[in-house]
């Protein structure tokens, strides 16, 4: 039941190029195979929405695009600089949100001007609490603050959001929304798992990953 | 084989952002290093009360009993090194950013050296006085306390990597690194009382020795079970 490993790689000549090539690839939680074989590709400027039920698969394939967990069969092929916002924030609950946002964006080399980091916190109106320590703030604060960081992404960029509008409010969607929305216009990719509709209004493609019995 | 990292940055600039978060995080997190340094104390205080105040019996056991308490004392932080950066999902953030794990858990090594070893190193000519060790005897004790306590955080940060996400992840390391331990304790005993008086002993050379080749490896071995380490709640 298992898909063999795919041992061609996708010719030079046949894929985007700086897309995203899922080739056949196999996932696995514990010993349990979740997915035996997933194909798909996203081109420059695309949107993918990840959908499907709990346990499908969603933050595992995602986790596996950011390299954090090894397919089990198959290859996925990126060049584009990826920027992986999952369930866990990444943010030091003992610093503040600003702080968090600084040195994420000192580690990955971006700038770190003082216009450039409000800017960011300004699209998901992250500002007033900026300055308070992480622990004081809420899930829905923290997802904001963890979105800040798409403000500072390149252009090119593969975004890999894991439910990125759970816990926000409205107006922290809109400006979600407003974020994915540009990206997309500057060529940049976005591959989204989400059980509600994102940046509604934008062409995008659907993944949809079924239950395996 | 799947995407590039942010490269628009250098290493070197990576490199000082992790370790200013480290420093800002090791500051707001102090009273952990507070309790470490109780711990010490404690227990090199326990020697004299049950062994009792007579000179004859403590100075002999005075260094034996400041390598072993540093030993324990480091082995309480071990824990810590990566559990919160792992849960939060800071190192998937780092597996994403052009700093190598490897570097990441150095830097994380070094601060956890420098916020918990150094102040036991502070105190300890203090205890030694308690145990009547001679002045004259503290520069060699220091010194290789100095380059013992950095192996023993190094084998710490493999320990750490590897248990991180285990259950009984704190017993389970004490069973992990203290017979790794083993060579760092011997070399650093007689090192740090050298028989004719001169600081740099063989028994030195050898830790020293020993501390290079955790340097070298400790990290990368640290980085590769960090590769796939899973955050709480993801996946």
């Amino acid at each position: 039941m298992v898909a063999e490993p795919t041992q061609s790689r996708i010719g030079a000549s046949d894929r985007p190029a700086a897309g995203l090539v899922i080739d056949n690839v196999a996932l696995v939680r514990g010993m349990r195979v979740i997915q035996p074989a997933l194909s798909h590709v996203i081109a420059p400027g695309g949107m993918t929405l990840l959908t499907g039920p709990n346990g499908s698969g969603k933050s595992t394939l995602l986790r596996a695009i950011a390299g954090r967990l090894r397919p089990m069969a198959g290859t996925i092929t990126c060049a584009a600089p990826i920027l992986y916002i999952g369930h866990a924030d990444g943010l030091a609950t003992a610093l503040s949100g600003r702080r968090n946002l600084v040195d994420w964006a000192g580690l990955n080399g971006l700038p770190v001007d003082v216009d450039v980091i409000e800017a960011a916190l300004a699209a998901l109106a992250a500002g007033p609490f900026a300055d308070l320590p992480v622990r004081m703030l809420s899930r829905g604060q923290r997802r904001r603050l963890a979105l800040a960081r798409l403000a500072l992404s390149p252009a090119q960029a593969l975004w890999l959001l894991d439910e990125p509008a759970a816990g926000l409010d409205r107006a922290a969607e809109a400006g979600l929304d407003r974020l994915i929305a540009a990206h997309l216009d500057r060529g940049g990719m976005v591959m989204a798992a989400t059980h509600t509709p994102l940046a509604t209004g934008r062409t995008h493609a659907e993944l949809a990953l079924e239950a395996q019995p | 084989m799947t995407g590039r990292k942010m490269n628009t940055g250098n290493i070197k600039s990576s490199l000082g952002a992790q370790i200013r978060r480290d420093i800002a995080l090791g500051w707001r997190g102090r009273g952990q290093a507070l309790v470490m340094l109780g711990f010490f104390l404690i227990i090199i205080t326990l020697f004299p009360l049950a062994a009792g105040p007579d000179e004859a019996q403590l100075r002999p056991i005075a260094i034996p009993v400041i390598w072993i308490a540093a030993m324990l004392a480091s082995l309480a932080g071990f824990t810590r090194i990566f559990a919160d950066d792992v849960a939060c999902g800071w190192v998937d953030q780092v597996a994403l950013s052009p700093l190598p794990l490897a570097l990441y858990a150095l830097a994380r090594a070094a601060v956890h050296w420098a916020l918990t070893a150094l102040p036991m190193l502070v105190v300890t000519p203090l205890m030694g006085l308690m145990l009547y060790l001679e002045p004259v005897g503290m520069p060699p004790l220091l010194l290789a306390l100095a380059l013992g306590t950095m192996a023993m955080t190094l084998l710490g940060l493999i320990g750490a990597a590897l248990t991180e996400g285990a259950r009984g992840g704190t017993g389970l390391l004490a069973v992990l690194v203290l017979p790794l331990a083993v060579p760092v304790l011997i070399f650093g005993v007689l090192a740090s009382a050298p028989a004719d008086g001169g600081i740099v002993t063989p028994h030195l050379m050898l830790l020293g020795a020993v501390l290079l080749v955790l340097l070298a490896l400790a990290p990368l071995v640290a980085a590769m079970a960090l590769a796939e380490a899973e955050a709480e709640t993801g996946a």
